[in-house]
């Protein structure tokens, strides 16, 4: 069964036509970041992952 | 396929109900029951994704839409290399560590004076998981649900990882300069310091408190257990002269009263160990126990007891002393210097209409004399505390033991300090793992106080409200990480670290130690030097410090008998007693169930079990009487004010059906306001404590009001219904004796299907009702070791909690006193699964030797599975739970179970990992598996041992002969699914009908 709340063709047409072209128009105007005095900065370093040790002097049951 | 019994009631009404709307059968009710998720579980296309309302219909359009993004969902997903890591073997690897092996070290946790001997299991130097230390002879291997949970603070990310010092982070050496500085500038000043820490159970740590006051004479030492219910130390000190640690012996009773007491609550293994051995019957003619309760608030206890009575908790002091009299007119005799003349002979006012059921009691305790014994709950006024102690005395009861504790301070003590540091008479003050900032029952005095003391210190593992309030913070071990000694009734228990400190941290011993130092003691470096040196000395021939580090624990000659009674103590208690009077409402605080005191507050996996009773999880709604609701006009989840002596708080409540009436009860230890997990959540309830020790915890006066607005609450007890069917049994011992199976009958099954064979083992599970308490034990050991995530409070109000095993708790009968059955519901792994055969990928299929299994890469997450199952145990993961997580909270994760990310369906594995370890090992050993040789999480759990696992082909297995015994039943066998699970029915042990509880075979 079609769907109730189809649209009109021209008005699919229009939207099929205006979509790239908003998207395209977008794409250009986005504000891409200017190199300025060197390399960009390097993102901050992962945490050390955290350093698992022995338990000193402890007596295990078994393993 | 409801169960209706002639007996109970007209035809439409059901025996079992969870839920008020099921008892009443609302239309809502009847409408939920057919839906498989709760509304707003399921998400519309949109919903829950990118915050658009839900779609109204599904057009062709939006599927579509949905299967062009599927596919490009699909293609990015198949690109991408999410949980990419990097496999690098160890360079110089540890010796005890060998990678894909667990290592196992006997440890011990400690809970206000209760200790726990545990065994805690590592992965690459990683504890994992914490059950019962086996060697130990009182707890057997079990331990309480909030001990196996602790695990998880070890790697809470909120952990201080430094010292601070006014809110910066600095080093060691500064950080005790300071300390040092302050209290050496004390001594010479003469003026005191004050030390609060918690409860003292380690007899070195009080060896080290007593160098530390030879160090420093003008020390004050407070040992504040906020939880540990300040009546009865008061009892303690009034009835026997002398703090006493109790322990309940239940092995050798026969008949228990409990005041108010949570015994089977999940605190006290050994209770519990002892509960289910005297309830797992084989038949009608073996030895059980009965219970009576005497309480206010439902408690776990009250809903395994065999008889119940709501009443006051202002009364019991009362009641008991009544029962006193009644026994000393039957003839017992009472300690020297009782007096009882204020108490009036005959049954209490509360019990008017039932005097049988008194006289039951007073025959039943008489009868049983030292194999009976009476327990009150350590929130209950003090008096009934008292009266308790006075009926052991009277009774000889042998089913409880005490020893000599450390006293514990009241809240008394803790005000008196409050007013000294407001005076300014401390020159410093440390605060050693309490939080007093938010446990005192006045925040702004203590406040205002405690900004007086000029140096503050604080030693903890996570900032607190009291941390806020010190200058130098000293971050502590967690105690996985530490050197400790405790005692219990029947060893010496050691504690040792599982694991290097993570953090820049140090024992609060080692702290203390290094004060001892500074003011010119002599102390060694480490608290392991100090402990050792102590243990060396002590340890008894033939045994060495490595053979006890080894076991956990040097076992020791249990001589805990309880100190002489005081009879001089009962005419004053016995007055106050005789006029109390239960008016207004009357409000009982009690530790919650998953926070304690609050110290567990930020443990996300006790915020989302369940609690036992009323099923709340991330919350303390107050809990009303069905009565008080009724006549106020309060409904579920309803905001209300709750009003006590100046101090409001505004929450939600909810109806608790056999609650007493005119008796409100509200959890403490919620209600933080700090920690990432704990912050925010419920109310707290500590402002509305009482300063007077003897009933600090029960408070008359307390007014409750509708306050508008309402909550969704975070209450699992309506998810998961299975439609009324024939699910529990419960029989009592007449009908045990008479009709062991009840009034089911066994359906004779007819199959398309051909019968699936088995070659080598069919694994299966028999859950003994009778011996299940409810204590979530079970949820919590499955949550440890399967990775079960969690989901947060508003994902449970949808019905999306994901643990895979549940405790479904039934009522039966009248809604202001209700009979009730606890039941752990979880994969029944059937030979003919509903689930496996509607998948439309394969990806649930089962397994040579029975198991029901999950292929998780092969689910789509249609959810036909979780549809098609009867019982309801299957979990969908509708959201992203696990892939965020970074360390250190990974590192608590099992790396024999697969985590689980979004869109996939899981449940129940009989932990297959385990199962397969033992396979392994039998296999290298060239030997067959033993019975009791592979345990499930849930069922090394289980504290009473409510919970058997093992091969259904051996019929010598334990778990074959129990298939066979008489209590015997499945769960909607008659749907023919053949579930590898069988329940025995439970069992209640009321008094027999008629004129006295004489006589019969199962009479105590």
């Amino acid at each position: 069964m079609a769907a109730v709340d189809r649209k009109p063709v021209l008005d699919r047409l229009a939207a099929l036509v205006a979509g790239p072209f908003l998207l395209g128009r977008r794409a250009l105007n986005l504000d891409w970041a200017q190199a300025e005095g060197g390399p960009p900065k390097p993102p901050p370093a992962a945490p050390a992952p955290i350093a698992i040790t022995p338990p000193p002097h402890a007596i295990k049951r078994r393993g | 396929m409801k169960t209706r019994l002639p007996e109970h009631g007209p035809v439409e009404t059901p025996r079992f109900w969870r839920t008020l709307d099921e008892r009443i059968e609302t239309p809502e009710a009847q409408r939920a029951a057919q839906d498989e998720f709760l509304p707003g579980a399921v998400p519309g296309p949109f919903d829950d994704v990118h915050g658009l309302p839900p779609q109204s219909g599904f057009s062709r359009r939006d599927f579509l839409g949905l299967v062009s993004a599927t596919a490009a969902l699909a293609a990015t997903v198949a690109c991408d290399r999410k949980g990419q890591g990097t496999v690098v073997p160890y360079t110089r690897r540890p010796v005890e560590i060998v990678p894909g092996v667990a290592n196992y070290y006997a440890s011990a946790f400690q809970e206000g004076r209760r200790v726990y001997p545990v065994l805690v299991k590592t992965r690459e130097g990683r504890p994992i998981h914490i059950t019962g230390n086996d060697e130990h002879p009182g707890v057997k291997g079990k331990t309480s649900p909030r001990a196996m949970a602790d695990v998880l603070r070890l790697y809470d990310p909120d952990r201080l990882r430094a010292p601070k010092a006014e809110g910066r982070t600095v080093g060691w050496a500064e950080a005790e300069s300071r300390l040092h500085g302050a209290l050496v500038a004390a001594k010479a000043a003469g003026r005191p310091v004050l030390l609060i820490s918690g409860a003292v159970a380690s007899p070195t740590r009080k060896a080290l408190l007593a160098d530390l006051k030879a160090a420093l004479p003008a020390l004050e030492h407070l040992a504040f257990e906020p939880a540990a219910g300040d009546a009865a130390e008061e009892a303690a000190q009034a009835s026997f002269g002398q703090s006493v640690d109790l322990q309940p012996r239940l092995a050798k009773a026969k008949v228990i009263l409990s005041l108010g007491a949570d015994f089977l609550n999940g605190e006290d293994p050994e209770a519990l160990g002892a509960w289910g051995a005297k309830r797992r019957l084989k038949n009608a003619k073996d030895e059980i126990n009965r219970l009576w309760v005497l309480e206010g608030p439902l408690t776990l206890t009250g809903t395994n007891a065999d008889v119940r009575v709501p009443v006051s908790p202002s009364r019991l002091g009362a009641m008991a002393y009544a029962l006193a009299k009644e026994l000393a007119a039957k003839g017992v005799a009472v300690p020297a210097g009782t007096d009882l003349s204020s108490i009036s002979a005959g049954v209490p006012a509360e019990l008017g209409e039932t005097s049988k059921l008194w006289s039951n009691l007073v025959k039943d305790l008489h009868r049983a004399g030292r194999n009976a014994v009476v327990l009150c709950g350590a929130q209950m006024p003090v008096e009934a505390h008292q009266a308790a102690h006075l009926l052991n005395a009277m009774l000889g009861s042998e089913a409880i033991s005490g020893r000599a504790a450390e006293p514990l301070a009241t809240v008394r003590d803790l005000d008196a300090a409050v007013q000294g540091m407001a005076a300014g008479r401390y020159a410093a003050a440390i605060f050693w793992d309490v939080n007093p900032a938010f446990a005192f029952p006045r925040a702004s005095a203590w406040k205002e106080a405690v900004a007086k003391v000029p140096f503050r210190a604080w030693i903890g593992l996570m900032e607190d409200e009291t941390a806020a309030q010190c200058q130098v913070l000293l971050p502590e071990n967690h105690w996985l990480e530490s050197w400790g000694d405790f005692t219990t009734g029947s060893a010496e228990v050691l504690q040792q670290p599982t694991i290097g400190t993570l953090y820049d941290t140090r024992h609060g011993e080692e702290v203390l130690l290094g004060v001892i130092r500074a003011l010119g003691g002599h102390a060694p470096a480490s608290y392991h030097a100090y402990l050792q040196g102590r243990w060396q000395k002590s340890l008894p021939l033939g045994t060495s410090f490595e053979q006890a580090l080894h076991d956990g624990l040097v076992k020791i000659e249990s001589k805990a008998a309880l100190p002489a009674f005081r009879g001089a103590s009962v005419a004053a208690a016995a007055r106050r007693a005789a006029g109390s009077k239960a008016e207004g409402l009357e409000l009982v605080l009690f530790p919650g169930f998953a926070t304690h005191d609050g110290r567990h507050a930020n443990n996300s996996w006790l915020q989302e079990t369940p609690d036992p009773i009323t099923k709340m999880t991330w919350d303390n709604p107050v809990s009303v009487s069905v009565q008080d609701a009724k006549a106020l006009g309060i409904q579920e989840g309803d905001f209300v004010t709750l009003s006590l002596e100046g101090a409001t708080l505004r929450l939600p409540a909810i109806l608790q059906p056999g609650q007493a009436k005119g008796v409100l009860a509200l959890a403490l230890g919620y209600g933080r306001s700090t920690g990432g997990v704990a912050k925010g959540v419920g109310a707290n309830a500590y402002p509305l404590m009482g300063l007077d020790p003897a009933s600090a915890n029960v408070r008359p006066g307390a007014r409750l009001a509708k306050a508008g607005g309402k909550k969704d609450l975070s209450r699992t007890q309506s998810h998961h219904r299975m439609e009324g069917r024939d699910i529990v049994r419960s029989l009592t011992m007449d009908e045990f004796a008479h009709n062991p199976q009840g009034h089911h009958h066994k359906p004779e099954l007819v199959s398309l299907y051909e019968d699936q064979t088995f070659p080598d083992h069919k694994w299966g599970m028999v859950i003994d009702l009778a011996a299940c308490v409810g204590c979530s034990a079970c949820v919590v050991a499955c949550q440890s070791e399967n990775n079960v995530p969690v989901v947060g409070p508003e994902q449970v109000a949808r019905g999306r909690e994901m643990h895979w095993i549940r405790i479904d708790r039934y009522y039966e009968g009248e809604l202001e006193n209700p009979k009730v059955v606890h039941q752990p519901m979880l994969c029944q792994h059937c030979d003919s699964a509903p689930c496996e055969n509607v998948c439309p990928v394969n990806a649930t299929s089962h397994s040579p030797d029975g198991l029901n299994q999950m292929a998780y890469n092969r689910c789509v997450g249609t959810r036909y599975c979780g549809n098609n199952c009867p019982y309801k145990v299957r979990r969908f993961n509708f959201l992203e739970y696990t892939a965020y997580k970074t360390e250190p909270e990974t590192l608590v994760n099992n790396p024999e179970v697969t985590v689980r990310p979004r869109g996939v369906m899981e449940k129940c594995s009989f932990c297959v990992q385990r199962i397969n370890d033992v396979k392994i090992r039998a296999k290298g050993e060239a030997r067959a598996i033993l019975d009791g040789e592979i345990t499930t999480a849930c069922m090394a759990g289980c504290p009473s041992d409510a919970i058997v696992f093992g091969d259904l082909k051996d019929p010598k297995s334990k778990v074959a002969q129990l298939v066979a015994a008489s209590r015997a039943y499945r769960v909607l066998e008659e749907l023919g699914a053949k579930p590898a699970i069988t329940y025995l029915a439970d069992l209640k042990n009321p008094p027999p009908n008629g004129a006295s509880s004489e006589g019969g075979p199962h009479a105590s």
